[in-house]
């Protein structure tokens, strides 16, 4: 391994080499330090349950234990980013296959488990070619794996499950792991992450300040046409300015571009969550799980990533790409 | 076109810490193979340690559900029991163990659940609730149950009377139960010792027994309760 790949994997020296993950860091931080204040003042000020206050106080206590598990490895090296991205599309496949039923198919789930470890493993090696390759080839062994019950009554269901279970949470996530093989990815990580769940939270703010008409209220009764378009408005500049600094002087760095950036961002991250609303839904469930106190699960959590990860990698890849000059195959080359 | 039968984890909805003290619990992948693998290294230590053999082995029915039902003098009974089962049973094996001993902590727990699949039976306070629940796992999710009819480990090396909760479980169903007669637990890790001696080890299994005409009331928990009792006792000679 040469020592650029060294630095980019393990190198927590280079962590604040750019001045936008030192802004968001200090945002977040600010963000956490701040947000006591107004629980403080509604809880003070409104007539809330006793639960209710539990619930927002568990709610921010959760928070930064979540910013913590996404702020430090990040830091610390693409090797922990790439790990950790890796951990949670396995924690999320599996509250999706818990929620679906799809983990009695242990056959389905246990190539779906290897297809997301070797996603990781692509992206840990910068091997792009092996990368692309696995969504097709997981499939293609999915689809085998469903033939071994010797069962065809609910072949479809349970291979189609295996099959999005690995889109989503492998496939589509992944991309999120394979960013960091560029030498620029903690600001364009620290961005991404960051704008979607404050995405979340205009979304929520805006709903409730100015949300009258319903959005899709099969789907999700609480959204707001109000709290979608506010959430377009605010989160779409605020992406745009940002990743001005982090593609500066590229081709992606001209005001069209980067607003078309930041309404990806904003529009597809709320898709997801509805995505993942509908699933729930269906399902008849309100949480995926309870894992983490005030939120439910992880997927609760992280829905609104899962689709903005792709589109992101492609729409940047289209202008930028991701990773120029680093080296490849840097573990299976050697 | 027929709609997809999606059923979500019965377990669904639980924290962690619950879900391990759960009877609710489905185990997933990686406690599945946790399981096989725990399992598999402790038949290993029991064939080389303790010399284990297994007599009768082939009376076991081919498939859950059923219940294994042995004689209880030592921690190590319910190792020997799963680790005697076939590696495609060990999945669905459950162990029913005293809640006040294995999931007592968070930390206790989370191993009795994840390395042993034990469900937690509460001594003092097992409801109907519970009783119910444990029934309709048996049932519909093919399980095997090992249960101790006896209620807790004998202190002087002779078997206990029975109780009714393995009546209670299988009452009325078709359900087998396999009376398993242990020799050997007691001498290797009798309840006032922390770490076993490597004394032989015998698993007897007898003929199973089927109580569907067996009452679902407190006369046909003590018949099963009776009846089980003696073909154990006749197995290990007491």
């Amino acid at each position: 391994m040469n020592d650029t790949a060294w630095q980019r994997l393990f190198g927590y020296r280079h962590a604040f080499d750019n001045h936008v993950t030192v802004f968001v860091i200090v945002t977040v931080v600010a963000l956490l330090v701040l947000a006591p204040l107004p629980i403080f003042v509604t809880t003070r000020a409104a007539k809330i349950t006793p639960e209710k206050r539990k619930e927002l106080w568990d709610r921010y206590r959760s928070w930064i234990w979540l910013a913590l598990c996404i702020v430090i490895p990040i830091l610390a090296g693409a090797f922990w980013t790439i790990l950790a991205v890796g951990t949670l599309s396995l924690l999320c496949y599996r509250e999706y296959a818990r929620i679906t039923g799809l983990f009695r198919e242990r056959t389905i789930s246990f190539i779906v488990v290897i297809g997301i470890l070797l996603i990781a493993f692509a992206a840990l090696d910068n091997w792009y070619r092996l990368f692309v390759a696995l969504f097709p080839l997981t499939v293609a062994l999915i689809a085998i794996g469903g033939l071994i019950p010797d069962q065809p009554k609910g072949y479809i269901q349970r291979v189609g499950l295996g099959v999005l279970g690995f889109a989503l949470f492998g496939s589509a996530l992944g991309n999120l792991g394979y960013m960091a093989n560029d030498w620029n990815y903690r600001p364009i990580l620290l961005l991404i992450i960051f704008a979607v769940e404050l995405n979340d939270i205009f979304a929520y703010l805006c709903g409730r300040s100015f949300g009258h008409r319903k959005f899709v209220p099969n789907t999700s009764p609480n959204k707001t046409v109000g709290g979608a378009l506010g959430a377009i408005i605010l989160t779409t500049p605020l992406v745009g300015v940002i990743a001005h600094f982090i593609w500066i002087n590229t081709a992606l760095d001209n005001p069209i571009c980067l607003l078309g950036l930041g309404i990806i961002v904003s529009v597809v991250g709320q898709f997801g969550d509805l995505m993942l609303s509908s699933i729930k839904r269906d399902l008849g469930l309100k949480d995926t799980a309870k894992l983490i106190p005030g939120h439910g699960g992880l997927l609760d959590r992280f829905d609104s990533l899962i689709l903005v990860a792709p589109a992101v990698f492609h729409y940047v890849g289209y202008f930028v790409g991701f990773g120029a000059g680093q080296p490849q195959r840097i573990f299976s080359g050697l | 076109m027929e709609p997809w039968q999606l059923e979500p984890a019965r377990d669904t909805g639980l924290t962690p810490a619950e879900r391990f003290r759960s009877v609710r619990r489905e185990s997933g992948l990686l406690e599945s193979m946790a399981q096989q693998a725990c399992f598999s290294v402790l038949r290993l230590y029991f064939s080389i340690a303790h010399r284990l053999t297994i007599s009768g082995r082939d009376k076991l029915p081919a498939h859950g559900p059923f219940v294994l039902a042995a004689n209880h003098c030592s921690h190590l009974d319910a190792l020997v029991l799963g680790a005697a089962l076939k590696p495609r049973h060990r999945e669905r094996a459950f162990p029913i163990a005293a809640g006040d001993v294995f999931f007592q902590t968070t930390a206790v727990s989370m191993f009795s659940a994840i390395m042993l699949n034990a469900l937690a039976m509460w001594r003092k306070s097992c409801g109907p609730h519970t009783l119910a629940e444990l029934r309709r796992k048996l049932q519909e999710e093919r399980g095997i149950f090992i249960i101790f009819p006896e209620g807790g480990r004998t202190r002087t090396g002779s078997m206990m009377p029975f109780k009714h909760g393995l009546g209670m479980l299988v009452a009325e169903t078709n359900v087998p139960v396999v009376p398993c007669g242990l020799i050997g637990t007691f001498e290797a890790l009798p309840p006032n010792r922390n770490v076993p001696r490597p004394v032989r080890i015998n698993l007897l299994i007898g003929e199973p027994l089927n109580f569907a005409a067996a009452p679902n009331d407190r006369d046909g928990w003590s018949q099963i309760a009776r009846s089980v009792e003696s073909s154990i006792r006749i197995l290990i000679g007491q």
